[in-house]
């Protein structure tokens, strides 16, 4: 028996269904799209020569969002607590080079333009806002920690809750959402007492930025640059480092979270193509094969 | 057993030979009876068109779910490995593929799709669809399982990059397992060929007539088998040499 006109309708109509499939599968931000944070974003300057590390940033976070203390290491005699966790999210680090001054650091989420956390979160509870930073929504986050295993940084940390049933939310800086998106700035920039941390439009501070770092190279700070311009497509909390992001302990070149865009844009709509074809295949089999099977000969 | 039409007062007589025992039926559904959830709560967390599903506590549970199926889902295989290994072995060297694949694979869209009586190579205890399947089963049983390990005790310890493959591997998995479950469903429950399926899998037994039809090399022996499909092959070229 030839394959006639009505079998093979159906069976490319299959074929048709399947490619409108496989779009339910695609994610929403186009393969394509370029990311670039927009010079009207809002962001944070650190500068790392204005810091004497008195840590005010770090108790204003704690107070501002209502994070518990934590026991601490005793011989952690200035990182303290020795890095972020789901109790600090923002914490001076301080790194010393052998005979030299030490290196004063604010650790905290980054901001990325292309976050690897926004990616990859199944829920949306990681968003971009449209002010550029990468906010946070807790009640819809159901704590899979896929953030977490993601993020270049390290930066975002799991509550975990019962780690038998895996209830957990995520964890990090949100720029204080609630603070920022009403006008005010973050606690922890309101409550720096030597300006070293600046507050403003990402262009406008990048500018600044630049004007400071013309002074610091005259100063003698020849390795001084801005950290954060172009890293991860952009960072939204920029620093001002007096060596190289290496002696910061901080990555020159972020790594671009291909394996989350590999199983995002590529691996889910492969996927749902591969699963659509599979269904509708198996429809358009069965449609056909149930006219063309008559069961007197079956055995 | 005699078996009548319904309708007429016609009656076929089926002999039964077993094909599956007790204990491999029982994993068998409780096998299906787990992929099914494991498919459904892990397709939340996959599918952007379902993250609403995923989210908040809604979420929560949904994780809950798999992780629980998943527990049962592992431990199938190791109890037929433990209470039935020499069966286990047995059914494994029948996922060997052989030069008939070939044939089997050429024909069977004419065959199960077009309803051509095609002369198919006689097959094994099971036919290449159901290698394949149980191929493609073994082998994401193996995926996910060292996958699922990492992405559940491993968070935090294991280094990003090789927790964001065992991601990747977890969806390939996934993936390719779905697809064969799709077709295996469809041929098993819905394709009229495939009647006998269902049944020696619910009642351990399989129809004389179907094994020898079906899976020749199984019922005869490869030797027995072999001699008659060429011999049918023989005939069938002589018939149309002859114009009948």
């Amino acid at each position: 028996m030839q394959l006639n006109r009505r079998d093979f309708l159906r069976l490319s109509g299959g074929g048709l269904g399947t490619l409108l499939t496989s779009g339910v599968f695609l994610p929403k931000r186009g393969v394509k799209e370029v990311l670039r944070p927009a010079k009207a974003d809002i962001a944070m300057l650190y500068d790392s020569s204005k810091c004497v590390g008195c840590r005010a940033c770090q108790m204003a976070c704690k107070r501002w969002n209502g994070l518990p203390p934590e026991s601490t290491e005793k011989e952690a005699l200035y990182e303290n607590p020795r890095g972020l966790s789901e109790k600090t999210w923002t914490l001076i680090k301080l790194r010393t080079a052998q005979g030299e001054k030490g290196l004063f650091h604010k650790y905290q989420c980054w901001h990325c333009t292309d976050a690897a956390c926004v990616t990859v979160c199944p829920t949306g509870a990681l968003y971009k806002h449209e002010m550029g930073f990468t906010a946070f929504d807790a009640e819809r986050c159901n704590g899979c920690g896929y953030c977490v295993q993601f993020c270049p940084f390290g930066v975002p940390h799991l509550q975990v809750e019962s780690l038998l049933t895996g209830a957990a939310k995520a964890t990090k800086c949100t720029f204080c959402q609630d603070r920022v998106t009403v006008g005010q700035r973050p606690a922890c920039v309101e409550a720096c007492p030597t300006g070293a941390l600046l507050w403003g439009q990402r262009g406008e501070l990048i500018a600044e930025a630049k004007e400071r770092l013309a002074t610091l190279q005259g100063e003698g700070f020849a390795k001084a640059n801005l950290y954060g311009e172009k890293q991860a497509g952009g960072l939204h909390a920029l620093s001002i480092l007096l060596d190289d992001p290496e002696a910061y302990g901080l990555p020159t070149t972020v790594p671009t979270p291909s394996l989350a865009h590999i199983w995002q844009e590529v691996i889910q709509p492969l996927g749902g193509l591969a699963l659509g074809a599979t269904i509708l295949g198996v429809i358009g089999a069965f449609l056909v094969a149930r006219r063309n099977i008559r069961m007197e000969e079956v055995k | 057993m005699t078996v009548r039409i319904r309708g007429t007062s016609e009656a076929i007589t089926i002999q039964w030979i077993p094909k599956y025992t007790l204990l491999e039926r029982t994993l068998h559904w409780l096998y299906a009876a787990t992929f099914v959830p494991l498919v459904l709560t892990g397709l939340i967390l996959y599918a952007p068109f379902l993250g609403p599903l995923a989210r908040g506590g809604a979420g929560e549970f949904v994780r809950l779910i798999h992780r629980g199926a998943a527990v049962i889902f592992g431990f199938l295989p190791i109890v037929y490995l433990i209470i039935q290994p020499r069966r286990l072995l047995l059914n494994l060297r029948e996922f060997i593929f052989d030069k008939e694949d070939i044939g089997w694979l050429k024909g069977a869209f004419g065959y199960y799709v077009l309803g051509k009586h095609t002369d198919m190579p006689p097959q094994g205890r099971f036919n290449t669809g159901e290698k394949l399947n149980g191929v493609v089963m073994i082998l994401a049983w193996v995926t996910f399982g060292v996958t699922g390990l990492v992405m559940w005790f491993g968070k935090g310890t294991v280094p990003p990059a090789l927790f964001s493959c065992m991601v990747i591997f977890h969806d390939l998995a996934m993936i390719a397992s779905v697809c064969m479950f799709l077709v295996h469903l469809f041929l098993a429950v819905a394709h009229p060929l495939m009647w006998a399926a269902l049944v020696s899998m619910r009642f351990g037994l399989t129809s004389a007539d179907y094994a020898a039809e079906h899976h020749a090399k199984w019922y005869y022996g490869p030797k027995r088998a072999m001699e008659i499909y060429k011999a049918e092959k023989k005939e069938a070229s002589e018939a149309s040499r002859l114009g009948h």
